[in-house]
């Protein structure tokens, strides 16, 4: 070919090139503006079209099968960690001498937590989404016995005598009193909101079950959150201590002694306005200190100070001489050291209404923490050596165990448990999510209002300046991916806008996230959420009676006197499958004289029933009162013709629904994400 | 003339004296017990009051009932109104809860312990101060009341409610309530109603989906795998737990005021309790009453037994007796035997009538029962508990 033919040939495509390439560039920016609402993110395709996806080949390229060890036990010689690795459901025996893992043993479902008999020879691991507990012979590393639980088991205690095991049910607010010698559950007692840690006292009488969520109250009424106390001889629920304006108390100890039990807790702020952050006052992290005689007296202490925050504090635990208490502050990477004769001294010395000011006050930590140490990322169960000597400490987002000398307070060696050494993009999201740097005076991480990045079922005042004058209903996280717009109002078409600039300007009010940080954050909440199985309503796919009567209910065209229902008023025409939106605005009737006039975005229905409290500013406390109570006027679909049975059943049907990857065939869980095979 | 006034003199003191002594006696025999509430109030002769001369009179409780008859009678009745600790005259309901005491109020809860009562409303938490039902968890110790506005959840100070508009309960009245392992089942103004402990889940039986007449329902109960329903205009809705599958008992007669037939079936179709002990079935009806054996029915009325009345607010069952709450007093049998307990009209005595087949005696009773508008009892152990329109008496077993 000619010389002349060839560059003719360049030229055309070169020209061509230069045809496509500006206007295409000018559409990618004027798409890439859309999605993340700013104007300057690097035109990076990869960002939204490789990290979110959830092709299977893509999926496996760009992430990895991480560990995450949540909570662990130690054996009674100290010889052997026992270390729950949730995202793999595994139960991981590692040696800590030459702190290396020795096995791995399989267990259900997003397992939670590990206990160990008196003997050391049984480990009892609660699997929260399979609603059993696994049995595992020690000495051959086997599951030996599989017992069925309530929905969510979570927290694990044994019965003073071991004939009983006790085991805290997350999602159904309950705990499980299993005899052992039946391996039947014999009762079930209900607790507080959402509970999760739990522990028997020194002397074997009660039992402490903590709650996360607080009590349902309209908005506007203080909360309170529940710490039942149970009865170990009759196994019945001799009280529910209130523990006044705090919420996700994780998890519970008592000292040796048992003259004092302890608790993490936060104090949210969630009845004075969002921009109060400005001022410190979103969120406080701390302890609740009940003492265990008549008329014991239930004091709140913060673990902040001033400028630094010490946010989500997940577990305590407390020195076998018990003078050290030990709480991981999982938001920001740190463990509190806190001297518990410092309490003692604290308690004896102060009036009753110094003490109730103790709950507000930032100065007191310095006190009683005679230490922080710093950690990997995003610290979650703690235990400690026979001897009390060493402390280890489960990092959950670095798939590793730290361990602390407790008597030097230095962190004196790292136990790889082998996880992939590559952070990927939705990893890096997921440190991100759940730490509190990026909030002024890391008062707060994402995950403090989405724990399990779900939501804390409280609702806040989201009014700030020139933000409106909104109260507004915490939403779930989870599987959110498709159902853009997001806000009650719609108002932002994408997770990039809703995490980027305006999140800086109205909750953390402190620098936005940079673009990196920014695409990571979106890659994980987008791909790396999953709803738990719907095992109290829909376990396997099969519909009930009810809810089948429901599901007609759900799709009707004509009311119950043959009348046609107009088509916007249907539930299926607003809330169609498999997301259970329509992804468009409506009108519900459901303002608030407070809210600014505007439409409302159609919300998903998955797991609707773990969402409580309902509608977008909350004012429903259950399913029921958004047509009873809150929908008189039929606006909210046509339903006052239904008779209360069959408002039941349409109820029964809407708590079946679930995640519709459950529904799939072809779907499978891989690397903390769903995907679907091809 | 000094003889003649004498005599006549003599006459009239010796008059006086018999007249005397003989209103001293009188006194002695009726009034001393009135003076003392705590002492031993039977074991006198009663007057009859009537001219019923097959009433047999004893001083004996021993002489009372045959050594064979397993029926208790109570007494040392001891009263309580709103004069002396409830918050209000008007009982429904009573449970005994260990060693405390649940009295249903038509204004509020009032729990008896240690000798004082205590007086919980809607301000602490309650769904409404009519509380027309109670019954508490033997797994979990959980108090549950039905009221006249919802069903509360009453555990160790914590009060949960459930209405008919934040949950699948089916309607707000509430007359009965019981629970049965971990479900809790409740007979409404709306329909029996079934909740799971355990799925937080309601299920509603009304005349859509068993065989009621109307959704109204007014007493339920379990035994022998079965839930009993007390359907108003219904009869007797039987419920297997295993098969999930109801079948009703009505009346062979229809509605009829009177028992055509006798011993055909449950005596009328309106009902208003059940309960089952020692494999039999109560049935309460304000026309009578009934019992089943699981084959045979039998019926029993006011004139033809020692009930009180065939106008009866509640049955309770416990062994092998039964207890009934009348509009004319608290009556009790083990099916042969029958005791009575009513009050007098015009004092706060009355009479315990024991009937044995034809034989009847009267003993009194001093103080007897509050009211004779009886609507609730509980009995455990030795001790009765009895609530009436006018107050709850306690009382105590003698024999």
């Amino acid at each position: 070919m000619k010389k002349s033919k060839i560059l003719i040939i360049f030229g055309v495509i070169f020209v061509l090139g230069l045809i496509v390439y500006f206007p295409g560039r000018k559409a990618a920016r004027s798409h890439v503006n859309y999605i993340t609402a700013v104007d300057d993110h690097p035109l990076s395709c990869t960002s939204c079209h490789v990290y979110t996806s959830q092709n299977k080949w893509v999926s496996k390229m760009v992430n990895e099968d991480y560990y995450s060890p949540f909570n662990m036990v130690v054996s009674n010689d100290g010889s052997r960690l026992y270390v729950i690795a949730q995202d793999i459901n595994e139960l991981m025996v590692v040696d800590t001498e030459n702190e290396n893992v020795l096995n791995k043993i399989n267990v259900g479902v997003h397992p939670h937590s590990v206990i160990l008999n008196k003997s050391g020879k049984i480990a009892y691991v609660s699997n929260e989404w399979s609603d059993n507990v696994s049995v595992i012979d020690l000495v051959s590393s086997k599951v030996i016995d599989t017992l069925k639980t309530g929905n969510g088991p979570a927290g694990l205690a044994l019965s003073s005598n071991e004939q009983f095991l006790y085991v805290v049910n997350v999602f159904g607010s309950d705990l499980s009193v299993i005899d052992l010698s039946t391996k039947e559950e014999i009762k079930r007692l209900t607790t507080g909101n959402n509970p999760t840690g739990t522990a028997l006292s020194p002397d074997g009488k009660v039992l402490y079950v903590t709650s996360r969520r607080a009590n349902m109250v309209p908005y506007g009424e203080p909360l309170i959150s529940d710490l039942t106390i149970i009865n170990d001889s009759t196994k019945t629920v001799a009280k529910y201590l209130g523990i006044e304006s705090a919420y996700m108390m994780e998890n519970v100890a008592f000292t040796p002694s048992g003259d004092l039990a302890m608790t993490t807790l936060i104090r949210p702020k969630n009845l004075i306005t969002s921009i109060q952050v400005e001022r410190g006052w979103m969120m406080n992290h701390g302890i609740a200190i009940i003492e265990q005689k008549e008329e014991g007296r239930v004091v709140q202490l913060l673990l902040d100070e001033p400028n630094a925050y010490y946010s989500d504090p997940f577990d305590i635990v407390i020195s076998p001489d018990g003078k050290k208490a030990f709480v991981s502050s999982s938001g920001v990477d740190y463990i509190s050291v806190i001297s518990i004769d410092s309490i003692r001294t604290i308690l004896a010395e102060s009036s009753p209404k110094m003490l109730k000011s103790f709950s507000n006050n930032l100065g007191i930590s310095s006190r009683f923490v005679i230490k922080r140490i710093s950690t990997g990322a995003n610290p979650k169960g703690l235990t400690l050596s026979p001897d009390g000597k060493r402390l280890y400490v489960a990092e959950q987002l670095e798939d590793k165990i730290a361990v602390i000398n407790t008597e030097s307070l230095e962190t004196i060696g790292s136990i790889n448990l082998g996880g992939p050494l590559r952070i990927t993009v939705a990893r890096q999201g997921r440190r991100l999510f759940n730490n509190a740097g990026h909030t002024f005076q890391n008062q707060y991480a994402c995950y403090t209002c989405h724990p399990d990045n779900h939501e804390d079922g409280l609702v806040y005042n989201m009014a700030g300046k020139d933000m409106g004058r909104n109260v507004t209903n915490t939403q779930s996280l989870r599987e959110i991916g498709g159902t853009a717009p997001f806000k009650w109002n719609g108002k932002n078409q994408s997770v990039y806008k809703q995490d980027g600039m305006r999140f800086s300007a109205i909750l953390t009010r402190t620098e936005p996230f940079n673009h990196d940080d920014l695409d990571a954050l979106v890659a994980y909440i987008v791909t790396g959420i999953k709803h738990p199985p719907n095992l109290m309503y829909n376990p396997d796919g099969e519909l009930t009676e009810s809810q089948i009567r429901g599901k007609e209910i759900y799709n009707r065209s004509v009311d119950n006197l043959g009348i046609a229902i107009p088509e916007n008023n249907r539930c299926i025409t607003c809330h169609p499958p498999p997301l259970y939106t329509d992804l468009k605005m409506a009108d519900v009737s459901t303002l608030s004289d407070t809210d600014d006039p505007i439409l409302f975005d159609t919300p998903h229905l998955h797991n609707i029933f773990s969402s409580a409290p309902y509608l977008h500013d909350g004012r429903a406390e259950t399913l029921e009162e958004i047509w009873t109570i809150y929908g008189e006027d039929d606006k909210h679909g046509h339903v006052n013709d239904l008779t209360k049975m069959q408002l039941n059943d349409l109820i029964d049907y809407l708590k079946s629904l679930r995640s519709p990857l459950y529904d799939d065939d072809k779907s499978e869980v891989q690397h903390g994400t769903y995907i679907k095979s091809n | 003339m000094e003889n003649k006034g004498l005599r006549k003199y003599s006459k009239i003191v010796a008059i006086a004296v018999i007249i005397l002594v003989a209103a001293s006696f009188g006194f002695k025999i009726t009034g001393e017990h009135s003076l003392d509430s705590n002492s031993n109030p039977i074991i006198e002769k009663s007057k009859a009051e009537n001219n019923d001369t097959s009433i047999e009179k004893t001083f004996d409780i021993n002489n009372v009932l045959n050594e064979k008859s397993s029926m208790p009678i109570y007494g040392n009745w001891r009263n309580f109104t709103s004069k002396n600790g409830l918050p209000g005259d008007k009982a429904y309901c009573v449970r005994i809860d260990g060693e405390r005491v649940l009295v249903g109020t038509h204004e509020g809860l009032a729990v008896y312990e240690n000798e004082k009562w205590r007086t919980y409303t809607t301000k602490d938490g309650l769904a409404h101060n009519g509380v027309l039902a109670i019954d508490v968890s033997e797994q979990t110790g959980d108090v549950w009341l039905g009221t006249m506005g919802g069903l509360t959840r009453w555990s160790t100070g914590k009060f949960e409610n459930f209405t008919q508009m934040n949950s699948g309960m089916p309607n707000d009245l509430i007359y009965s309530v019981i629970c049965d392992g971990k479900k809790v089942w409740v007979a409404t103004g709306g329909g029996a109603g079934q909740y799971d402990t355990h799925t937080k889940r309601w299920e509603i039986f009304t005349e859509q989906n068993a065989p009621m007449h109307e959704p109204w329902t007014y007493g339920v109960c379990s035994g022998d795998g079965k839930i009993f329903i007390a359907a108003w205009g219904g009869g007797v809705v039987e419920y297997t737990k295993k098969t999930k599958q109801f079948r009703d008992y009505i009346d062979p007669d229809g509605n009829m005021e009177i028992d055509l037939f006798p011993d055909d079936g449950v005596v009328h179709d309106i009902t208003t309790g059940v309960s089952w002990a020692d494999d039999y079935l109560w049935v309460a009806t304000y026309f009578g009453l009934s019992r089943y054996d699981g084959v045979h029915w039998k019926g029993y009325f006011d004139h033809d037994s020692g009930l009180a009345s065939n106008f009866i607010n509640f049955v309770k069952a416990e062994g092998s007796v039964a207890f009934m709450c009348t509009d004319k007093g608290l009556s009790s049998t083990d099916g042969n035997n029958w005791i009575t307990y009513t009050k007098n009209d015009t004092n706060k005595n009355g009479k315990a009538i024991i009937t044995e087949g034809t034989k009847k005696t009267e003993l009194a009773m001093t103080p007897s029962i509050s009211h004779n508008f009886v609507i609730g009892v509980d009995v455990k152990d030795d001790v009765i508990w009895v609530a009436t329109s006018k107050g709850v008496s306690r009382g105590e077993l003698l024999k």
